[in-house]
């Protein structure tokens, strides 16, 4: 084959299999996937890459080797410091190493690069621990609450939205009350954890070196104002009646099913109830009401 | 007969707008001429980076320089990608959009690398008329940057030089000329920077590059972590004497110090404008890592990393 006939499509396939090859570019040239695009031995390089008089022309795809994995992992160590902390940074670069080979960047933005690593930690979850909670376990969960303020950052939000106010709510008759739906804000997210992971991520991003911290159930309320995230701890019967509410049903149906939980003493919701709503107006989890 | 900078204005010393930098621009509001701004930063963006941008677009020039186009790649064209990039450039204004002459993934892959492809008629045709397309959809000229590259192909039956003019004389497109990746190149496959600056059709050069790059011994790596070595300023006035100026950014990714003095970094440029100073010596030494593995790696590499209370 002439130098300038070779395809360009073979040659970017080849040389993006050998670059991005886990165990190095002779093994990648060996490999299945790069020698079914040119068939070549590794002491044959030359015949496609130049050497100069400094570097052989295996160093120089080492180059584009060692960069590879070294880009993708330092984006995924900013997004997720506090798992890079929680697992160190060895085992999160193996963990990475991995999860970049199961999941291909494809999008043009760095944004989307650590997209899937909550679900791939999931997916490469040890089977035998599926039964009890441990560091597994919290590692994903440490994960995912990273992912989730990544998405709410940048994601859609409020700033630019009329927020609900006092004056719409009064409007709203106490017989009407029952069946008004709530619109939440986009970038409002309900999250349930096994661990404090936000305390965690927190301190992590302080600069301190914090343990792995106790189980505890921890219900979140995640938005951003002001174009900062912003997440709160909300008790279990806050969390259920949020989320039905997330769901679309109405305020009645909602504060029926949190009735029905058992988390709270009849006298005691309807003493809290009022105080919820009057907070998650102001901190503009709903954005706006309905009245069917 | 074109028009200097393709009639692009000389925007004057520029700085990469960076999210370190966001508090500091907004509270001083610094006497910079422009900006430009990493595009995929930015394109989806509906938080803090876009806002800021918003705010900063409205008191400053701004131009986009994109890192995911692979203007060389035989995938093709992401039109959706070449959409959004439009429409942000619409909503800020912005005065060209750029990207490099290179590939960044193939398959459906994008490695987030600027990778080199061979310089020859197949690839020179190849690339032409896809900028041509890229440019219909934009209904603009693109800017194409020169990269910097580790590594040269045998398929190559031309430099890159020839490539570079030959392709923007054929596609009428424009140059981005990073001077600092003409020297890590030129290092790298041992070609003369100043021959190379010398071809480029001067007219064509819409905007330039500085920046720092890594030492490694045996080859450089373009890194975007420190100040502009003067072997690069001297190219960089070379270029000023051929093009009589074009807009000058200083790019800085790595290791990134406060904003007065990445600012004063690229200010030193108008010391290289004046055409009566004598090329200064090139024996300045620059430092040599001694296991760049672990640290140098080719830009770019930007990451947002979302704030929380």
């Amino acid at each position: 084959m002439s130098n300038e006939s070779r395809n360009l499509d073979q040659l970017q396939r080849w040389m993006q299999t050998v670059i991005s090859w886990p165990g190095g570019v002779e093994a990648g040239i060996d490999s299945e996937a790069a020698q079914s695009e040119i068939p070549l031995e590794s002491s044959e390089l030359e015949t496609i890459v130049t050497a100069s008089s400094r570097q052989t022309s295996l160093e120089r795809m080492g180059i584009y080797a060692n960069a590879y994995y070294a880009r993708l992992l330092e984006c995924l160590s900013e997004e997720y410091s506090a798992l890079v902390s929680a697992m160190g940074k060895t085992a999160f670069g193996a963990f990475s190493m991995e999860y970049l080979q199961e999941y291909h960047p494809t999008s043009y933005t760095l944004c989307d690069l650590g997209a899937h690593f909550p679900q791939f930690l999931t997916e490469h979850k040890p089977p035998a621990e599926e039964n009890e909670l441990n560091w597994t376990d919290f590692l994903i969960e440490v994960a995912t609450l990273e992912r989730v303020y990544s998405e709410v950052f940048d994601g859609p939000g409020i700033e630019q939205e009329t927020l609900l106010t006092a004056e719409v709510l009064n409007s709203i008759q106490p017989e009407e009350w029952p069946e008004v739906t709530l619109k939440m804000a986009p970038c409002f997210r309900l999250m349930q954890f096994q661990f404090p992971v936000h305390e965690f991520i927190s301190h992590v991003r302080k600069g301190n070196s914090p343990q792995i911290p106790e189980q505890q159930l921890t219900c979140l309320a995640i938005t951003r104002r002001n174009y900062v995230v912003r997440r709160e701890v909300v008790s279990q019967a806050e969390y259920l009646l949020l989320s039905k509410l997330q769901q679309g049903l109405n305020v009645g149906d909602a504060i029926t099913c949190l009735a029905e939980s058992d988390l709270m003493e009849p006298e005691e919701l309807g003493t809290k109830l009022h105080k919820w709503f009057k907070h998650w107006t102001t901190a503009a989890f709903f954005i706006d009401v309905s009245k069917q | 007969m074109l028009k200097p900078r393709l009639g692009h204005e000389n925007l004057g010393l520029g700085v990469g707008l960076r999210t370190v930098h966001f508090h500091h621009i907004l509270e001083h509001q610094p006497e910079v001429d422009w900006f430009e701004i990493i595009s995929e930063n930015f394109m989806d963006s509906a938080g803090r980076p876009r806002h800021v941008l918003e705010q900063i677009a409205d008191r400053y020039p701004i131009v986009m320089h994109g890192v995911s186009l692979s203007i060389g790649s035989t995938d093709p064209l992401n039109r959706e990608y070449l959409k959004k990039l439009k429409t942000l450039a619409e909503s800020i204004n912005a005065r060209w959009i750029s990207d490099h002459v290179c590939w960044t993934g193939v398959a459906g892959r994008n490695t987030h690398d600027l990778l080199p492809i061979p310089y020859n008629e197949n690839t020179l045709t190849h690339l032409v008329k896809r900028i041509r397309i890229v440019q219909d959809i934009l209904e603009r000229p693109l800017i194409l940057e020169n990269p910097s590259s580790y590594l040269e192909f045998q398929d190559s039956t031309m430099s890159e030089s020839e490539f570079v003019c030959r392709m923007a004389e054929e596609a009428d497109c424009g140059l981005l000329l990073d001077v600092n990746n003409v020297y890590v190149s030129s290092v790298n496959h041992e070609f003369d920077p100043v021959k190379y600056i010398e071809m480029i059709p001067a007219e064509r050069v819409v905007q330039c590059h500085l920046a720092g790059h890594t030492n490694c011994g045996t080859h450089l790596i373009d890194t975007h972590n420190g100040q502009v070595i003067d072997p690069v300023w001297n190219l960089f006035q070379l270029m000023h004497q051929r093009t009589e100026g074009v807009a000058t950014l200083l790019e800085w990714d790595a290791d990134i110090p406060p904003f007065p003095v990445v600012h004063e970094e690229v200010l030193k440029a108008r010391k290289y404008m004046d055409e009566n100073l004598p090329v200064r010596d090139q024996a300045s030494k620059e430092k040599t890592v001694t296991s760049p593995s672990s640290t140098a790696i080719p830009h770019p590499a930007s990451f947002i990393v979302a704030e929380v209370e």
